[in-house]
């Protein structure tokens, strides 16, 4: 005879499994929890990447010679690629609610769906676009590599994939830092301006210590999970233990005169960024937020006549 | 939903292999209005860096999967010593007696060589 299982003995053999380090598949059963937490992290990861080609786009005319314009080019193109793929992994896992990838693109530009604070800054000079692929892809590297055995297949091999090209990422805006930081007195001042520009963003990227700077934070569910094992705060730390050094080695400064290393506490020390601030801006309040949310819109409104030429093509026959 | 692109888009399986040789390979799926832009969309998404000797795309909903309940029946009790040769690995023993080595899976693999002229 055959007994259908309760939810709750699904919930514990769904819990035994990700213990056990098995991967769970869009098709199968999973709590409504999980499944919602990993429609936010990958539908918010998967719009960063499309929003975060924006600003890099903005260089593409302005590369100062032809290898580089070729290597942003290529970065720009894998970052929408990265979107491709992740808004795939959500769609398989917003089906089952009736959504589609519309949806998606629905909830951000209504603001539901936000995406990562960095995208939402200026990248007023040439040191912005190479400090953009050396430090916050090297962020993005330290927070993605974190998941790579998320429980959530199709989440984890996605990230394999992404984390493949965000190492070609990271050399090609290390390349740019380097050149200008061995070149002339104003190409040195340029990556100096960027780097104070962008270290607040940069500690920010991390999210919150805990939930008492936003009010709300989904670390505890996704380390239940087994989606991510470090904290926010690991995270950061792990961080300034890779590009503290490195930074400073180039004759770069940081502008953060606590900043230092604790032998004892054995952890970095560092001024907090404005948490209020990261609110605002993640609200779609940042300098250029409304500016790229309109891109992104043109772009969709300009590219509808291909959409139509696509969808009857046997009218033409 | 936009009435206007509602099924539009379906959704597509991509499969690739490296080499003429290589056995093909599932890679991940994408969304497009048609089998043609599947095709490009794959090269474009998946291919950019790594070597590629062939694209397959297959709508999504052409696969017959198995469900979650109908992989439960895939693991095997351990009772098949018989079909491997696990099984028979009592013969080495024996030809020792007979003073000839085993024939044994690296052995005989080994034998696919060119010819020695």
């Amino acid at each position: 005879m055959i007994r259908l299982e309760t939810d709750e003995e699904k919930h514990i053999n769904f819990m035994e499994r990700i213990y056990a380090g098995e991967k769970i598949e869009a098709d199968d059963w999973m709590p409504d929890e999980y499944r919602n937490v990993l429609i936010k992290l990958i539908s918010m990861h998967g719009i960063s990447e499309i929003m975060g080609a924006l600003p890099e786009k903005e260089w593409v005319p302005k590369a100062p010679t032809l290898k580089r314009k070729l290597g942003i080019m290529a970065k720009v193109q894998d970052e929408m690629g990265h979107g491709q793929l992740l808004l795939r992994v959500t769609e398989d896992l917003i089906k089952p609610l009736g959504k589609t990838r519309e949806d998606i693109m629905e909830d951000l530009f209504n603001g539901k769906l936000k995406f990562h604070n960095v995208f939402h800054m200026e990248a007023p000079t040439w040191g912005d676009a190479g400090l953009i692929g050396w430090l916050i892809d090297g962020a993005a590297i330290i927070t993605q590599t974190n998941m790579l055995n998320a429980s959530y297949g199709p989440y984890a091999r996605a990230l394999k994939r992404i984390c493949a090209e965000e190492v070609f990422h990271a050399q090609h805006g290390e390349a740019i830092i380097l050149a200008l930081a061995e070149g002339t007195d104003e190409q040195k001042r340029m990556v100096q301006q960027a780097v104070e520009r962008w270290w607040e963003p940069l500690l920010m990227f991390f999210g919150p210590g805990d939930a008492k700077a936003v009010g709300t934070s989904k670390q505890d569910i996704t380390a239940k999970y087994r989606i991510r094992s470090k904290s926010n705060e690991e995270l950061r730390q792990d961080f300034f233990t890779k590009y503290v050094p490195r930074i400073l080695s180039i004759g770069l400064t940081i502008p953060d005169p606590s900043m230092h290393y604790d032998q004892e506490q054995e952890k970095w020390i560092y001024q907090q960024p404005d948490w209020e601030k990261f609110k605002e801006i993640v609200r779609n309040k940042g300098p250029k937020s409304q500016e790229r949310l309109r891109l992104r819109k043109l772009s969709y409104e300009n590219n509808e006549w291909v959409r139509e030429a696509l969808a009857r093509p046997n009218d033409a026959r | 939903m936009n009435s206007k692109t509602a099924g539009f888009f379906q959704e597509y399986e991509v499969f690739s292999k490296r080499t003429a040789a290589s056995p093909m390979q599932y890679q991940f799926s994408l969304l497009a209005p048609n089998e043609e832009m599947a095709l490009i969309l794959a090269q474009e998404n998946f291919m950019r860096r790594e070597p590629v000797a062939d694209i397959w795309v297959m709508k999504q909903s052409a696969i017959k999967k198995m469900t979650p309940d109908e992989r439960q029946s895939l693991p095997r009790l351990d009772n098949k010593d018989y079909r491997n040769t696990k099984g028979y690995g009592y013969l080495k023993k024996k030809w020792r007696k007979y003073e000839q080595e085993m024939l044994d899976e690296k052995e005989i693999f080994s034998w696919g060589g060119e010819s020695k002229k």
